[in-house]
């Protein structure tokens, strides 16, 4: 369960992030943020992850405020979260399996465990054959796809997707959607998009926002702005 | 093991810059200490020698020697004294003219002088001690130690200052090359240390390959340096046997023991090899802390 109360973010020159927003997130949902770029989307996705903290409001990601200061478990909470994002965020110098196999290793996994995962987490997003491939040999698609088997494996329950499909083409874009949509019964999904026609077709719950303040909370809405 | 050694491929000038500082400071602070231990050691044995030794005329009675002894005893600042009667130093030029029959024919005990061989509590009661004897009836001539002394005490003191300030311009300069080289290490990960951290990295598991790395260096700069001052110390061996032939053992008061530094063993090599592991592990450590903790902000 995610929940956000009034929650408000300045950035250190005075301008503002998001103003006053509120919503809740419960289990296995999942939510698309839209909204047109500095809207507020990706500073939402980086107070959960607690790259930043709100100047007010409260956060409470499970049974954590995260916005509290005596809140040291930052580590524990991001195991909890899966990032994807635009650029990617892969390692080149590393191979498929070694990328994937990352997110385990900080965790503490052993090799047998991490091998089993890394290998189930293939095989959903289809790229079984290019375990040892290296991220130069990809695509963008595939690339973007190691990204979410990355940020699946080792039972990370929520999974924050900001613009993953912002640099791929419409088929390639698809064929990531086809994947998210076999992630949304098992996982809480926050999906920060521009994309009309991914959040038209879903039909989920969307959040609009605009200038930083949450103007739209629509459940199995579209993308009309 | 492998992401430590491609750690090593990717940057091989920062790297050798980083061994080589370790593998010089070692090396040079290794000398020292085994320098500054057997220069402690020969202090120590001189100490241990008569510190000043008063011979009288040869006519002279024993009972006055008898008295100055007393006195001296009574003085406090004696700490032994031995008397050497004529017979004795007869016999102890014997032994150590035991190949020249010539010398020996040429001397009888009578006119080989009586003498008092005698410990001050503190060096700096000889000159004091040998002015008194000096003064005293039927004394003929009283050698003392003192230059000797003097003279290892200032080197003693000199190398000891010396290696100090030594000590801290090295230990600073290799902290300073390996956190640069750390820093600029951490700065070719950046992004991979980004995404750990992002994805739930603890600050150890983040921090563990630099240490690696640095128990690395550590490790193999010890094992270099200590190899090569086991070749000096050996090749200088027949030197040292040479110039040391009357001392037959060399050694350094350590709390309730006293380690042997000559004849070189395994027991002093040991400990200076040990030390040297800790000192060369401990400042690679230090270093890594240094540019982790500083420039990580994990």
């Amino acid at each position: 369960m995610i929940k956000f109360e009034n929650v408000t973010k300045k950035f250190p020159l005075g301008n503002l992030a998001l103003d006053e927003v509120s919503f809740d997130v419960e289990d296995k949902e999942f939510i698309f943020l839209v909204g047109p770029s500095g809207a507020g989307k990706t500073t939402i996705l980086k107070l959960i992850m607690r790259e930043s903290v709100p100047s007010e409001g409260t956060i409470l990601v499970d049974d954590f405020d995260i916005t509290s200061n005596e809140f040291t478990q930052v580590e524990i909470l991001r195991r909890k979260i899966g990032m994807i994002f635009q650029d990617f965020k892969i390692l080149f110098d590393k191979n498929i399996y070694e990328n994937i196999a990352l997110s385990l290793k900080v965790i503490g996994l052993p090799d047998d465990q991490i091998n089993d995962q890394v290998e189930e987490a293939l095989e959903l997003v289809g790229l079984s054959k290019k375990t040892y491939d290296f991220p130069i040999q990809l695509s963008a698609g595939e690339i973007q796809r190691v990204a979410i088997a990355r940020a699946i494996v080792g039972d990370r329950d929520i999974i924050l997707a900001d613009e993953p499909t912002g640099n791929l083409d419409p088929k390639t874009t698809w064929e990531i959607m086809r994947i998210f949509k076999k992630l949304e019964k098992n996982k809480t999904i926050l999906f920060a998009t521009h994309n009309t026609d991914i959040v038209n077709s879903f039909q989920k719950r969307v959040l609009v926002l605009k200038q930083g303040r949450l103007t739209k909370d629509q459940r199995k809405g579209g993308y009309d702005i | 093991m492998n992401e430590i050694l491609t750690s090593i491929r990717r940057t091989p000038y920062q790297s050798l810059a980083a061994f080589l500082i370790l593998f010089f400071t070692l090396f040079l602070s290794t000398a020292m200490f085994i320098s500054l231990s057997f220069l402690y050691g020969l202090l120590g044995y001189v100490e241990t020698r008569p510190q000043v030794t008063v011979y009288f005329q040869t006519n002279i009675p024993q009972n006055e020697i008898f008295k100055i002894r007393d006195k001296l005893t009574n003085s406090d600042k004696v700490e032994s004294i031995k008397y050497v009667s004529k017979e004795e130093a007869y016999k102890i030029y014997k032994e150590l003219n035991k190949d020249n029959p010539l010398l020996l024919e040429m001397v009888t005990s009578d006119i080989l002088p009586a003498s008092l061989e005698i410990f001050a509590k503190k060096p700096e009661y000889l000159p004091e001690l040998a002015d008194f004897l000096k003064k005293e009836p039927g004394v003929d001539e009283v050698n003392f130690q003192k230059d000797i002394l003097d003279r290892l005490l200032v080197l003693t003191d000199i190398l000891r200052k010396t290696t100090i300030v030594f000590f801290g311009f090295l230990i600073f300069l290799a902290v300073l090359v390996l956190t640069t080289t750390t820093l600029f290490k951490i700065a070719l990960k950046k992004e991979e240390i980004e995404l750990l951290k992002l994805l739930g990295a603890s600050n150890f598991y983040i921090k563990k390959p630099f240490l690696l790395e640095a128990f690395l260096f550590g490790t193999t700069a010890a094992v270099g340096s200590f190899v090569i001052i086991l070749g000096i110390l050996f090749s200088l061996k027949p030197f040292f046997d040479s110039y040391l032939k009357d001392i037959t053992q060399l050694n350094l008061p350590l709390y309730f023991t006293q380690l042997t530094v000559w004849p070189v063993n395994l027991t002093f090599l040991s400990i200076a090899f040990l030390l040297s592991l800790v000192f060369g592990i401990g400042i690679a450590f230090l270093a890594t802390l240094l540019a982790t903790q500083k420039y990580l902000k994990i």
